[in-house]
């Protein structure tokens, strides 16, 4: 569903990803996992083309990301994002936060779209919600506000960019419910975070990033237990204990 | 002391200027508005010639004083005063306007384009629906202030005879001589719309800093 090959990325003279080889499949929950700077957001966004890749192939659907003749805003349809900060559209009500998307790019009437809307903030448990604005919400309640914007374009993929960092500690629980509960229904998911109880319980794969390359891929037992990389064990033993 | 049968002699003459000059200034206000936000959107547009059409645009028509502009609208084709000035009046607040509003786009987050996108919408769509509307709650209090130099800045029809206040002033006080009284009595005119305006800009200010 997602295949990255030999793919590089460069801001000017700087690598950001190097050789970056990575198959997620269909269904599949891969958190992506290393310290800050690593290149794991820029590896989720270049899923969807906010980032361009320097070289390498990378498809998504069957489709070659950088190719000039894909249909970037087809593509992206398919695939659902969540940002560390929400980035909710401010000047809009939750529910047309929610609409604007399924209004403007598939055309759905005002009547569908709210009966979908509602539907999916019923699904992230704040549909009592619908009539306030985003500046009303806890970051809780916003992300979660977030995750329905995502889901009702009906995406193939959810890609997650560190959704619970700028989040109050108690409010974390929340959003990995939702998460959780999107994962147990099939949702293909690349997930970039710090919460190692959300990738012990619901990873398939982890991976394990720094300095731009995959050092470590394996099944979050595997990995928490007897990582393989040096790297990867002092980050594990350093966000674990602490 | 101040003759103020100029005033009530020339009443109908004061008011047509008055009526044109706000009229003059409404359509400038408008078309200037609608052309600023184009050129605003070509200079940060994320396609190259566009954005050098916009800063050329922007950098040509605000380094030329707005007389030569207006002159050069009325003598360049073949309207009459009120268009051309208008015209002129238009092309040169559009670049001001078009500064003042890429200023706003670019105070929007980037995250917000980036959310957007990332659900389908095009460039396009993305900068109607969400930049735009965000952009033009920063943007109004700079725009309000245009719009007061608007209206200034319309007494220069008078130099094309556009008809509008000054002009009107021009004709009241060759007629009477009473060269300084009149424009006196146009500045007060003046007054009556720009006074107004300026405290609307402030009390917009007041109210958008509340809601943010």
């Amino acid at each position: 569903m997602i295949s990255f090959d030999k793919v590089n990325k460069f801001y000017g003279d700087f690598q950001v990803l190097k050789d970056i080889n990575l198959t997620i499949n269909k269904g599949e929950v891969v958190v992506v996992i290393g310290p800050s700077g690593s290149g794991k957001s820029t590896l989720l966004r270049c899923i969807n083309h906010l980032e361009k890749i320097t070289d390498g192939t990378l498809n998504v659907n069957g489709l070659s990301v950088a190719d000039k003749k894909t249909d970037i805003n087809k593509l992206r349809r398919n695939i659902g994002m969540v940002f560390q900060h929400f980035y909710l559209y401010p000047h809009k009500t939750v529910l047309e936060n929610i609409m604007l998307a399924p209004r403007k790019v598939l055309g759905q009437s005002e009547k569908e779209a709210k009966e979908l809307a509602m539907y999916y903030l019923d699904k992230v448990g704040i549909s009592d919600k619908a009539d306030a604005f985003p500046s009303q919400l806890s970051g809780g309640q916003q992300q979660r506000v977030a995750i329905a914007r995502g889901l009702v374009m009906k995406p193939e993929i959810m890609l997650f960019d560190e959704p619970t960092s700028a989040l109050d500690p108690e409010m974390i629980g929340e959003v990995l419910d939702v998460m959780k509960a999107l994962a147990k229904e099939g949702m293909t998911m690349v997930v970039v975070t710090h919460e190692m109880g959300f990738a012990k319980e619901v990873a398939d794969r982890i991976v394990f990033m720094d300095e731009g390359q995959i050092l470590e891929e394996a099944v979050p037992a595997e990995f928490y237990e007897n990582p393989r990389e040096e790297r990867a064990r002092m980050f594990l033993s350093r966000i674990l204990n602490h | 002391m101040l003759d103020f049968s100029i005033l009530t002699d020339y009443m109908d003459v004061f008011l047509e200027g008055f009526k044109i000059t706000i009229i003059a200034s409404f359509i400038a206000l408008i078309c200037s508005f609608i052309l600023g936000t184009l050129i605003a959107v070509m200079r940060i547009a994320p396609f190259k010639p566009l954005n050098w059409i916009g800063t050329v645009y922007v950098e040509f028509i605000r380094n030329i004083p707005v007389l030569v502009i207006v002159f050069f609208t009325y003598l360049a084709f073949d309207f009459g005063g009120m268009t051309a000035g208008i015209i002129g009046l238009t092309v040169y607040t559009a670049a001001f306007i078009a500064e003042a509003i890429r200023a706003g786009i670019m105070s929007v987050p980037r995250g917000q384009m980036e959310a957007a996108r990332s659900s389908g919408l095009t460039y396009g769509q993305a900068m109607k629906s969400v930049i735009l509307p965000q952009a033009i709650k920063i943007v109004i209090p700079p725009l309000g202030n245009q719009f007061i130099n608007l209206v200034k800045n319309s007494s220069l029809l008078a130099v094309v005879a556009g008809g509008d206040l000054m002009y009107q002033g021009d004709l009241i006080s060759a007629s009477t001589f009473s060269t300084f009284d009149t424009y006196i009595f146009v500045g007060l005119f003046y007054l009556i719309l720009t006074i107004p305006l300026s405290f609307g800009v402030g009390f917009l200010e007041k109210r958008l800093a509340r809601s943010n």
